[in-house]
């Protein structure tokens, strides 16, 4: 045992010198990614209606990690990458508060030169109706300020821009070419677990899904998708699976006439879901279809572009893929968790959509998941939002070298079948975004300068009969920001968010079979305003200092003390490696 | 520019094929919700003297403006026996066949019927009259009316306040009388048991089905609401060989029952779901594992407390078999 130990320092050094060797080496073999954070935050929060002498006001938390990764390439054909949070939480010293972590794992490469794979932790998506991972609600898209505390959280989650899930499993794809009719035909299929048998009634839940692609030409494409969601049989002692099969198609087409580009995508398919006893033939299944069809224009020389959308997803359409959502509503909040002199359960805020990390979600749900009406009632569960047809008309402006961009977007919907009466919602949203770009119109040139802007009204109305009472719930989010670089690298930032709501809504209430079995009725009235300023100071491209001070006001008909203010500082300082 | 037209006109039929509204809506109807209330039709029972050893029923009938949750309840006078049917819908159409949902069993005595509303203040009453109980049900181990069987063979320990005994006080859950199981025993857990073999029936075997699926065993137990630490253990002897005998290689099958809700309340367990226990815990079976109720020969009720806990006591009544389903009181 001795021996051994003597061993280990020899053995460290050893590591380290091969490690130099081979990253010395051309190809390099073994390199190192992650990243590091450090974020601050220091709350004051205020009641205003009542003297507040229960809650603590102030509150101080914050911690600083590193995720290490090694990404290793023995051969051109193979890579494995593995990582390790170390976290350290606000004061935690000596080892207290500690976490070690393995943020990442995988294998990936190329067997027999013909199919990619990719073992471990993956990334993955498919269509907007298959496997999606729709953003958040009002913290998307927003001014850097505001964006850079929802990063954080949308890294820590491994929410991608590209809106994939983390899963964990495996996948493989594999492509051939041709010289005639077909261009390409691309195959792609993944399996990854979203459940963990706990080997008493709950079954391994498994995600499988295949993807055929068609490139016929530059101009036309089809492709194929069957996804399923299914238990395991005998990973567990119930003898009930769970079974949710999605099969679309999706059609692309694009061509180009004189300076206008049109494109056309087209999707649509059916989806099932049932319980299966063992050994019993007959099953109840709820069975749901869904098509989407865009086109899109945009004139090449002048930047105009507008686009006309056409959707249909029905009531029973259910993919858990796509509709699950970032967000759990039913979740808990760490800061101020409650409040005022009754100690009332704090109902979820925007500022709390930015920061706190137990809200999220990184597994699939089975349930269509709870959402917040005053946020989004419109498509609470992203494209995939089951119960709506719509039509989407959009029109914008985006010319390179302009300082002016802007778009403008009208949805129009309605249910596809009534809830609790054949009357139907009906579902009518604007929104418009504006940006200008002052970069040029600045005494230095290579300093940045902008100014965003972003209005979206949302309404929820349905007619009432003399003893039903009428839906009409209506929300209002107004969103600025300003970057501006007053020295080189210095910037000087400030964001404003509003949202106003107020109106009635009737709630549905599902059952563990999602059908409807109550309706919960919501008499919202309120508002919340987020105004921040800040400085930030970019190290480089991957790496930036920024202190921030935020003042959120909440006004809420949910809450008795209903309106509180949570006055924030925040120090984030982040690096890429 | 052809094929684009082609494809849009396509997409467009396909979008407005999909795009009709459905005639029909998700979840409860909202008009039962917020519609107004108003009863139309009055309760009426269509046989108010019931004779349930006959085997009549009574039918009862009512209806209302709207869908909503209401509930009926039937209350034997003189017993305090309840039968309660719950249902959402806009109509009572409901047979009732003298069974109770909380005990004791009706008697012969005047019930009252009342039906009521959620959210509504309205509440529609009336009266019936069961001229006779209940006919019994399966083959009944005991229903205590005639005292203890003389073929069971009793043991109750030397404890202090000892009560081993039918009594017949108004407290029976059928019937007039019912078996008394109490004392405090400092020295073991058995405060007594109840052997009763087959033979105390002139069978070698109880004269039960052999599936193990279709036979329950039902039984009335109360629980004072001053002692909660009794544990009623019942056990059943299997015949495996066939010789007539019990012995230790042999199956005997058993649940355990402690704490629960006061006062009385029936207990049914499918055979095939009896399991082997060895002090409170399932073991493995200690005889050839089937579950075999055609080869039953004896059914033992033991009673049991900590010994340091003190006094216990438990009531039991109406111990019956019944096949295809659970009792129904």
């Amino acid at each position: 045992m001795k021996m051994k130990i003597k061993h280990i320092p020899l053995a460290i050094v050893s590591l380290g010198l091969v490690t130099q060797l081979q990253a010395q080496q051309e190809t390099r073999k073994i390199t190192f990614v992650g990243a590091a954070r450090a974020q601050f935050y220091s709350d004051n929060y205020n009641s205003y209606y009542e003297q507040d002498t229960v809650t603590t006001p102030k509150l101080n938390s914050g911690n600083t990690l590193v995720d290490l990764g090694v990404n290793i390439r023995p051969n051109q054909q193979m890579e494995i990458q593995g990582m390790v949070r170390v976290r350290n939480d606000y004061g935690g010293f000596w080892g207290a508060g500690v976490s070690f972590d393995v943020r990442q794992l995988y294998v990936k490469g190329v067997a027999g030169g013909i199919v990619r794979y990719q073992l471990g932790d993956i990334n993955y998506k498919l269509t907007r109706y298959t496997l999606w991972n729709s953003d958040q609600e009002m913290i998307s898209g927003v001014p850097f300020l505001l964006q850079q505390q929802a990063d954080v959280v949308n890294y820590d989650h491994f929410y991608n821009k590209d809106n994939s899930w983390r899963q964990q499993g495996g996948s493989a794809e594999v492509g051939f070419e041709f010289a005639k009719w077909i261009k390409e035909i691309g195959i792609k299929t993944v399996a990854t677990r979203v459940k963990t048998s706990d080997f008493s009634q709950t079954n391994d839940r498994i995600f499988s899904g295949i993807s055929a692609s068609v490139i016929q030409s530059e101009h036309l494409r089809l492709g194929f998708n069957y996804v399923n969601v299914f238990d395991i049989l005998g990973t567990s002692r119930s003898t009930t699976t769970f079974h949710q099969p999605v099969m679309t198609a999706t059609l692309g087409y694009n061509r180009t006439i004189g300076p206008w580009q049109h494109g056309i995508e087209v999707e649509a398919g059916r989806s099932k879901w049932y319980y299966q006893n063992e050994g019993d033939s007959a099953k109840n299944d709820w069975q749901g279809r869904f098509a989407d069809g865009r086109y899109n224009v945009q004139h090449n020389k002048t930047g105009w572009k507008g686009g006309v959308q056409l959707k249909y997803v029905s009531s029973d359409f259910r993919s858990m893929g796509a509709q699950t959502k970032r967000v759990n509503y039913n979740g808990t909040l760490n800061a101020f968790q409650r409040i005022g002199n009754d100690q009332a359960v704090r109902p979820i805020s925007m500022i709390d959509l930015m920061r706190e990390s137990g809200l999220y979600t990184t597994q699939l749900q089975t349930n269509l998941m709870a959402y917040s009406p005053q946020y989004d009632n419109i498509t609470p569960y992203g494209e995939a939002t089951p119960n709506r047809q719509a039509m989407i008309l959009s029109a914008g402006y985006d010319k390179k070298n302009s300082p002016v961009s802007g778009q403008a977007r009208y949805y129009r919907g309605q249910e596809v079948r009534g809830e609790g009466t054949t009357t139907l919602r009906n579902f009518e949203r604007y929104e418009v975004n504006a940006a200008f770009n002052a970069k040029n119109y600045m005494a230095g040139k290579d300093r940045d300068a902008s100014i965003s802007l972003r209005l979206r009204s949302d309404r929820t109305t349905r007619q009432g009969s003399e003893s039903v009472p009428a839906i009409d719930l209506s929300s209002k989010t107004i969103t600025a920001g300003l970057d501006y670089e007053w020295k080189k690298q210095w910037h000087l930032l400030a964001a404003f968010q509003m949202l106003t709501y107020s109106g009635f809504e009737l709630k549905s209430v599902r059952n563990e079979n999602q059908e409807i079995y109550n309706f919960t009725e919501l008499n919202l009235k309120g508002a919340e305003q987020l105004a921040s300023i800040g400085a930030k100071y970019t190290f480089s491209d991957k790496a930036f200092l920024s202190v921030q001070y935020y003042q959120f006001l909440n006004n809420t008909n949910q809450l008795d003390a209903a309106l509180y203010s949570n006055k924030q500082w925040m120090l984030l300082y982040q690096i890429n490696f | 520019m052809k094929n684009t037209r082609y494809i849009s006109i396509l997409a467009l039929i396909v979008m407005m094929q999909a795009c009709k509204p459905e005639d029909t809506f998700d979840g409860p109807n909202l008009e039962d919700i917020y519609g107004p209330f108003f009863i139309e039709e009055l309760l009426t029972i269509s046989d108010d003297s019931l004779d349930l050893t006959a085997g009549e029923t009574t039918h009862f009938h009512a209806s209302f403006s709207k869908n909503l949750d209401w509930k009926l309840q039937v209350r034997g006078l003189s017993s305090g026996a309840v039968h309660i049917h719950e249902e959402f819908s806009s109509a009572v159409d409901f047979n009732w066949n003298g069974s109770t949902t909380v005990l004791p069993m009706f008697r012969k005595e005047t019930c009252e019927v009342m039906l009521t509303f959620e959210n509504q203040l309205d509440t529609l009453r009336d009266t019936l009259e069961v001229l006779t109980i209940r006919p019994v049900q399966g083959f009944v181990l005991s229903d205590f009316e005639s005292g203890l069987n003389p073929g069971w063979v009793p043991f109750v320990q030397s404890g202090a306040n000892m009560s081993f005994a039918v009594r017949s006080d108004g407290m029976a859950a059928q019937g007039n009388n019912y078996y008394d199981m109490g004392g405090a025993v400092t020295f073991d857990w058995l405060l007594g048991m109840v052997d009763m073999p087959a033979t105390a029936y002139n069978v070698e075997h109880f004269p039960l089905s052999a599936d193990a699926n279709e036979v329950y065993f039902n039984t009335m137990v109360y629980k004072p609401a001053a002692y909660d630490n009794g544990l009623l253990l019942i056990r059943f002897y299997e015949d495996d060989n066939g010789d007539g005998n019990y012995s230790n290689t042999e199956d005997m099958w058993a649940f355990q029952l402690s704490g629960g809700a006061d006062g009385w309340s029936t207990i049914s367990r499918k055979y095939d779901d009896l399991v082997t226990l060895n002090n409170g815990t399932e073991t493995a079976p200690i005889g050839n594992g089937l579950h075999e109720p055609d080869k039953l020969m004896q059914v033992s009720v033991l009673f049991l407390a900590n010994p340091s806990s003190g006094y216990s006591q438990t009531y039991l009544d109406y111990m019956t078999f019944t096949e295809g389903g659970p009792l129904e009181p």
